[in-house]
């Protein structure tokens, strides 16, 4: 009995050990761009290890005034925003119907969309270009909003679908008898019942579209256009040597995401797992 | 009654799915067969553009530098079917237990590199493997172990190794998360009994966990597979492909062809060759792991 409590603390240890080494591995470089972004780049050459004596934002001043990161920042933010809602609203519209309606290519479109999880991205990266390029869409501001809510609509459209499918339909009935129309319905009744899969599809779409390179890199030219990942090239092209500062401008990139993180990680998790397994 | 209120007439249903439809169809369908109908033609971007019939085609098959990047996106996909996948399970395995302190915190850390961008994943890495201000190389030659500096990024023979470690090491939280969920769907008294009748930690987990986890490590393989066949992001920003064309994968291929060759009519045969290959592997390996488990 002795023996098997002794080997069961034992694995406990190595459980815990092996875990915590994990975690570290996980966090430390994540902590290190951290701390040394507050460094000067005299403090950092001296040793790249040591906490800042005291923590400088110069970096960060830098970044903004002479990276512009500001306007990658709010690029960011405008594109990002306005795509979700358009995503969350035209996929909620569109799964509504899917789920609710009986009609001929009902099942034909609900696959047409579906099988968009399957079409690699990348592969639709040189045709957009020609495409955009055709129709003169590059190098505006609508240019990255478009593609980035076509892209989040199979992910979208099948996360509503099968959850306002969930939805007894008594809701709408009771509604319409009450004389309601569709959209009063939708947007008071369907909608806010729909919040748990609102709020996965939020989350998901805003984090691809935040973090977004390829076509970003490769439909917009102009500066005051670009998001945060192209500035983030432009940036290490004027700092390369510079780490400190390159550091900075990696933080500004990610703290919103970590803020994001950290408010909704349950979600994120939870939303990140079911779009794997239904991909 | 209920007929009538879910048989919508044209325009209703016109504005519920016509917005999504034109979207979808806009810039994801019409790319599509805009990739398979340039691929027919010699095109420099200008005006001059000839038919070209499959000679594109003929000449992808025979592009030894295209099936290098294609033999690249392998690697990265067997190199994440095992760190990935493996050590993903193993965290998830070691999460699972009763003895984990601080469950939670650890489950948060190792998730988070996911929701970073690639990108900055790849300017965080390049700094890793700094030769002069590197974090890898301080800490070897603080371990003593200065022998074992390598030029990572910048050696063509062993660049896609290095340039893939970063890519496991980001989503290995991804795969935990992921058996963690499949593990939470298995009745915990399977491993109770287990316990009782004396099987080990070892044992239960490769003969109780694993046998019950098929379906989810099925589903990690082929997001592992299709996650890979796409990376970009991180290569282009470490290495930018290089040196030469040594880390090249294929979704850089096309943008380079584009973009540095302006072979707008081969580029596009390349994004059809990528599509293709994708949906190739993804029904493969669906087919092969369906033949396992029957």
């Amino acid at each position: 009995m002795r023996m098997h409590l002794l080997r069961r603390t034992g694995l406990g240890v190595v459980t815990n050990a092996v875990v915590v080494f994990f975690s570290a591995v996980c966090l430390f470089p994540v902590a290190w761009m951290a701390y040394s972004s507050l460094k000067t780049k005299a403090e950092f050459a001296k040793d790249l290890l040591a906490l800042p004596a005291v923590p400088q934002f110069v970096n960060y001043v830098a970044a903004f005034r002479v990276g512009e990161m500001q306007i990658y920042f709010l690029n960011s933010v405008m594109i990002s925003t306005i795509s979700v809602v358009v995503l969350v609203f035209v996929s909620f519209l569109a799964a509504y119907a899917l789920s609710r309606y009986r009609f001929r290519l009902n099942a034909v479109i609900f696959v047409l969309f579906v099988s968009g999880l399957l079409v690699p991205v990348h592969g639709l990266l040189i045709p957009v270009f020609i495409l955009f390029k055709r129709l003169d869409l590059l190098d505006h501001r609508i240019t990255l909003i478009l593609p980035y809510i076509a892209f989040g609509l199979p992910l979208a459209i099948f996360l509503f679908e099968s959850f306002i499918r969930s939805i007894p339909r008594e809701m709408e009935e009771a509604s319409f008898m009450d004389g309601a129309s569709l959209a009063f319905t939708l947007r008071r009744i369907i909608f806010p019942m729909t919040a748990p899969a609102v709020a996965t599809a939020t989350i998901l779409s805003f984090l691809a579209c935040w973090n977004e390179f390829p076509f970003a890199l490769v439909l917009l030219k102009t500066k005051a256009l670009k998001t945060l990942p192209i500035g983030l090239t432009n940036f290490s092209g004027q700092f390369a040597t510079d780490y400190t500062k390159l550091m900075a401008a990696l933080m500004i990139t990610i703290i919103p995401m970590m803020v994001v993180y950290f408010l909704s990680y349950k979600t994120i998790m939870r939303g990140m797992v079911a779009g794997a397994v239904k991909g | 009654m209920r007929d009538r209120l879910f048989a919508p007439r044209l325009p209703t249903l016109a504005v519920l799915l016509g917005p999504a439809l034109l979207l979808f169809v806009a810039f994801v369908v019409v790319p599509v067969i805009l990739a398979i109908w340039f691929s027919a033609f010699n095109w420099s971007g200008g005006r001059s553009m000839t038919f070209a019939g499959i000679s594109n085609y003929v000449r992808l098959v025979q592009d030894v530098q295209f099936w290098k990047t294609f033999a690249n996106n392998l690697f990265l996909i067997v190199f994440c079917l095992v760190g990935q996948i493996g050590l993903g399970f193993l965290v998830a395995i070691l999460m699972y237990g009763r003895s984990l302190r601080l469950k939670e915190f650890h489950r948060t850390v190792i998730f988070f590199p996911v929701v970073i961008s690639a990108v900055v994943i790849g300017f965080m890495w390049s700094m890793i493997y700094n030769k002069d201000y590197g974090l890898l190389n301080y800490a070897l030659r603080g371990l003593g172990l200065g022998g074992w500096i390598r030029p990572y990024l910048d050696d063509p023979h062993t660049v896609m190794f290095y340039a893939s470690v970063p890519v496991v090491w980001q989503y290995i939280g991804l795969y935990m998360m992921l058996f963690l969920t499949g593990l939470q769907g298995i009745d915990p008294t399977i491993f109770e009994v287990a316990e009782i009748d004396g099987a080990s930690a070892g044992q239960r987990a490769l003969h109780i966990t694993l046998p019950l986890l098929v379906d989810t490590m099925k589903v990690a393989v082929m997001l592992c597979i299709a996650g890979n066949m796409k990376i970009f992001d991180h290569i282009f920003i470490m290495t930018g492909g290089g040196p030469g064309r040594a880390s090249m994968v294929m979704a850089m291929y096309a943008y380079n062809q584009t973009f540095e060759m302006f072979k707008l009519g081969y580029s596009s045969s390349i994004s059809v060759g990528i599509m293709v290959l994708s949906l190739a592997l993804i029904l493969v390996s669906r087919g092969l792991l369906r033949q396992k488990s029957a």
